[in-house]
């Protein structure tokens, strides 16, 4: 008689909808979060995902303040970059086009309800993807985020409301050095570096996102399947 | 969400995190929660958490205050039911 459990073999992988966004303002992005956040908790969906790339935006995180903008209002109102108060945790950062957000929208019960083990899965993506390109990354003691050598490529923050994720994460592809420079990034003097600094081949965008799901699914063990985005648009732009 | 039988709140088990630091108090002393409702916002790892009522009840005092830290399974507050 088989020993096998052919019922369960292979290992069932989770489902995943993927929410290709393309670029977006900040404001738009956030009210469809809220929404996904919404109906995940209360079972209307399975977990989600989004990626996306934001229009020039500042975003602070719930340890953070303004005291880290290091232009005045004036300079800052004069290149057109609006700032969000935000739930997540940590200090602020900057979004932009070139640089690739992927927000998981994910019931963490499912994941063995560990904060920390989540963060350093992120992390961990993240940290392949630069092999992707030969590039070696890692993580810092106490400051959570990729980087390589002394420089940042990828910023972590998130939300967790009855369990389940929302924000996340941020990768540096070839993002404007000049709006990271008005900022002191995540609260502190630090330098932040783009994929394209260190890699001398074109880098598109497209490659780099599949390449990101790709190694999230495997981290997660998740099957993810792209979705047309256009039917939860709907929930709040109608 | 966690609540043993001394009736007080207790931060709940996230796993390997070491400790977190109290964001802020979404109920004051004194006020009424329904099961469910979000009762204080901690933050670890670049991660806000919130802990949500484990029942109905109302919170008494406020052993952990805004900016202090706490450790899973440490009080956060004393309820009554």
């Amino acid at each position: 008689m088989s020993v096998i459990d052919w019922q369960s073999f292979p290992p069932r992988m989770k489902r995943v909808i993927h929410l290709a966004l393309g670029q977006t303002t900040y404001a738009r992005a956030y009210a469809l979060q809220h929404e996904l956040h919404r109906m995940r908790c209360q079972g209307e969906i399975g977990d989600i995902l989004i990626t996306v790339e934001h229009d020039p935006v500042f975003t602070i995180g719930r340890s953070g303040s303004r005291a880290n903008i290091r232009v005045s209002e004036q300079e800052r109102q004069r290149a057109g970059i609006p700032v969000y108060e935000i739930e997540r945790g940590g200090d602020i950062t900057y979004h932009g086009p070139g640089q690739l957000v992927c927000y998981p929208i994910i019931d963490l019960r499912d994941y063995g309800r560990d904060i920390k083990r989540y963060i350093a899965s992120l992390e961990q993506a993240m940290i392949n993807l630069c092999a992707n390109w030969e590039v070696s990354a890692d993580r810092r003691a106490g400051y959570p985020g990729v980087w390589v050598g002394e420089r940042k490529i990828a910023s972590i923050g998130v939300s967790v409301r009855h369990w389940v994720t929302q924000h996340g994460l941020a990768f540096n592809v070839d993002v404007s050095k000049e709006h990271f420079a008005m900022i002191n990034p995540c609260g502190l003097p630090i330098e932040m570096v783009s994929l394209v600094d260190l890699v001398s081949a074109p880098i598109p965008m497209e490659n780099v996102t599949q390449r990101l799901l790709d190694h999230m699914a495997v981290i997660f063990g998740w099957d993810i399947v792209a979705e047309n985005p256009n039917k939860y648009w709907r929930r709040i732009d109608d | 969400m966690e609540r043993r039988d001394d009736n007080c709140l207790h931060l709940p088990d996230l796993g390997e995190v070491d400790e977190v630091v109290i964001v802020e108090w979404l109920k004051g002393e004194g006020a009424a929660f329904a099961a469910g409702d979000d009762l204080v916002e901690v933050e670890t790892e670049k991660t806000t958490f919130i802990v949500d009522a484990p029942a109905a009840g109302r919170i008494e005092h406020i052993l952990r205050k805004a900016g202090e830290k706490a450790r899973v399974g440490d009080r956060l507050a004393e309820l009554s039911s």
